[in-house]
């Protein structure tokens, strides 16, 4: 095995954790909006998209200056959370509406934000605003480089991680919230407050994918593709390939999937890049169907139904 | 008694007034030598979606020759209306409007669609509604010669012609004798790899390593690594344009000095754009280049510039000169009955922003190209080809 090849295995790993933790951060919304109201959002990447569009809009049309015009899109993409859930959820719920509806409706959903978009927008992808350093910049630690914005992504996720992984294991929010999640109405009758904790799911649920966005926008661009390419049905996939347990296993499930797309050029063939990543994700979760990170160690709560 | 009188007169009023209609439209279509007053042409183009989405540019050379020919008299007094159609970059949704335009909407003519992969599967519709097509898609699948569409017509130089030239420009000038391809996986990435491997072939020159990349991918370095290992000394690009930036942006990052050419996708505003300062140095061959110096191409781009305040791109220009060409054919043939329109167009000759621009046999009205280097702010020509 030579230098080269070596340092190639190397570049090509920091690569596929680097491409596989942007499919987990979309992940991230997607376990925790199961672990709030156990719910599946099928527009969960419209949040991310959303809030790209709108920083943009902020930052070009209106001159606003960078802090401002992120913390008014992440604010917007929030009350995007509340209108999900008093516009869609409220409405099929009362109306006997489970799962299956809730998916049905959001992903009507993410075809009215995709054309709204392209109403407002028109469809060609703009570049992203210059934030995280002149597009292209990138660091290089020995033979080894990657562009900078993904540091940016490792920390931030990093920080998005932890904060969920403590909200969700370690509060008596998150536990408030576990429990809605599990037994909507003996967390009634417990005394919980179900109208706080819900509106909360649904509000940092959007959030979480509002801020993944404005990480990906250097990559993705301020485009449509980023609310209706293959990132969306990633975050899917990472998030269950980690279990839809914790928001470590939706990470750690992307990462993975990067490795298996990286990994599949690098030593089978580029071609077929996709049918390989296709057949390895199918065979392991037949092997593990409740995901490969399943840290439950009560046989009854994985993915609970 | 009462009442089948009255369904007989209703009757009666209806046939008065569609003869009267009918009488009305012989006696307009006559004044003008059988020209409609109003002459509808649809313009099909990928306006959203993934992928190559040019539908801006291409309706504003579209329309901008409409405004010019509607302002100086129309076509013999009848005037251009253009309709646009969405294809969204999609080969199924490109096959759902074409067919609205061609059967449902009757248009005169169709410009579009612009993607090779949504030509492929509609070019056929335009021959059984007998109303011409004119696209600027570059792919040599679908061309005279292999499928013999006597209504179908490109308003460009095909791929194999452009990309013979690019590969010949990466041997003879840049001096490449291991080449390494990176093709997208849509009809005019794949049939342009087929002309690049007989264009080196020809030249008895191994291919080192051709890797894929699949539209909506985000990362190449697989692919990269790939060719770094074979030892490639020069990268020739079939990709479409978000691809393309991702590739030259990995590849100058990666420390990799090569010679890079891409083909025309490269050589679009959206691919500078996007890659910014990553596509410096980068080679293309285009149809069409602002920068030409040429007056009357010149002339075009300052009155482009100043209709729609910016320049214009190679579909712009290619859609502009395509209006006047129907223009020219609809005034040899004097009419526009689809059938007697496209054998016009098949014969007829026009002067073009590019200069001369008639049907070839594959039914290309040019094979001009430019061989172009991007400098950070514009595409300076090296070499221009007929």
């Amino acid at each position: 095995m030579t230098l080269q090849f070596l340092s190639d295995i190397l570049q090509n790993l920091v690569s596929g954790i680097a491409v596989g933790s942007t499919y987990g951060l979309v992940g991230l919304g997607v376990v925790f909006l199961w672990q709030s109201i156990n719910r599946i959002n099928f527009a969960n990447i419209s949040s991310a998209m959303i809030s790209v569009y709108l920083f943009y809009s902020f930052y070009t049309y209106v001159n606003m200056p960078v802090a401002i015009a992120l913390i008014l899109s992440i604010a917007l993409v929030a009350l995007y959370g509340l209108a999900l859930r008093y516009l869609i959820y409220e409405p099929i719920t009362k109306r006997g509406a489970s799962k299956l509806e809730f998916v049905v409706a959001t992903l009507m959903l993410t075809v009215l934000m995709m054309s709204v978009i392209t109403v407002i927008f028109g469809g060609m992808p703009k570049p992203f605003p210059p934030i995280f350093g002149e597009s292209g910049s990138f660091i290089r630690i020995g033979s080894i480089t990657l562009s900078t914005i993904y540091l940016y992504i490792f920390v931030i996720a990093g920080v998005l991680i932890i904060f969920l992984h403590m909200l969700l294991r370690k509060t008596l929010v998150g536990k408030l919230l576990r429990a809605t999640a599990q037994n909507n109405e003996a967390a009634q009758l417990m005394g919980i407050n179900v109208n706080l904790t819900t509106s909360l799911a649904f509000v940092l649920a959007t959030t979480i994918v509002g801020i993944a966005g404005i990480l990906l926008g250097p990559i993705y661009f301020v485009s449509l593709e980023l609310g209706g390419g293959s990132i969306g049905i990633k975050g899917f996939a990472s998030a269950v390939m980690g279990g839809l347990i914790d928001p470590y296993g939706a990470i750690l499930g992307g990462i993975l999937i990067g490795l298996i797309e990286n990994f599949s050029t690098l030593l089978i063939s580029s071609t077929y890049k996709d049918i390989i990543s296709f057949v390895i994700l199918i065979t392991v979760l037949m092997l593990k169907p409740n995901g490969i990170f399943n840290w439950t160690t009560k046989k009854g709560e994985a993915g609970q139904a | 008694m009462k009442k089948m009188s009255r369904i007989l007169m209703i009757f009666v009023t209806l046939l008065l007034a569609t003869s009267l209609g009918f009488a009305q439209g012989q006696v307009e279509s006559a004044g003008k030598g059988e020209l409609p007053d109003e002459i509808t042409i649809a313009l099909a183009a990928p306006f959203t979606g993934l992928g190559s989405i040019l539908g801006k540019d291409i309706s504003q050379g579209a329309n901008l020759a409409v405004e010019e020919i509607n302002a100086s008299g129309g076509i013999s007094g009848s005037k251009l209306k253009i309709t646009i159609y969405d294809t969204k970059a999609n080969a199924s949704v490109a096959s759902t409007v074409v067919r609205k335009a061609l059967f449902e909407d009757g248009v005169v003519a169709i410009y579009g669609p612009n993607m090779s992969s949504a030509v492929i599967g509609v070019h056929t519709m335009a021959k059984d509604a007998a109303t011409p097509m004119l696209v600027g898609a570059t792919s040599p699948t679908f061309r005279f010669t292999n499928v013999g569409n006597p209504y179908l017509f490109r308003l460009r130089a095909d791929d194999g012609v452009k990309v013979a030239m690019q590969i010949k420009y990466a041997v003879e000038n840049l001096g490449m004798k291991k080449p390494a391809i990176i093709y997208g996986s849509t009809d005019y990435c794949t049939a342009a790899l087929k002309v690049a491997e007989d264009a080196f072939a020809s030249y008895g020159i191994d291919i080192v390593a051709k890797e894929q990349v699949r539209e909506g991918d985000k990362d190449a370095t697989g692919q990269i690594l790939n060719m770094r290992q074979a030892g490639f000394d020069g990268l020739i690009g079939l990709t479409h344009e978000p691809e393309a930036s991702i590739i030259v942006t990995q590849v100058k990052q990666m420390g990799i000095d090569v010679p890079i050419i891409g083909f025309s996708a490269w050589g679009v505003p959206s691919f500078t754009d996007l890659a910014g300062k990553a596509a410096v140095g980068v080679y293309s061959v285009q149809g069409f280049n602002s920068s030409d110096d040429d007056p009357v191409v010149q002339e075009f781009v300052s009155r482009y510039q100043d209709r729609w305040g910016e320049r214009p791109s190679d579909p712009a220009q290619c859609y502009y000169d395509g209006m006047f060409v129907l223009k020219a054919a609809i005034e040899k043939a004097g009419t526009v009955e689809g059938e007697a329109l496209a054998k016009a167009l098949d014969e007829v000759e026009y002067m073009g922003v590019q200069g001369r621009m008639k049907s070839d046999e594959h039914h290309n009205f040019t094979s001009l190209s430019y061989i172009a280097q991007f400098d950070g702010s514009e595409w300076k020509i090296i070499d221009k080809l007929q």
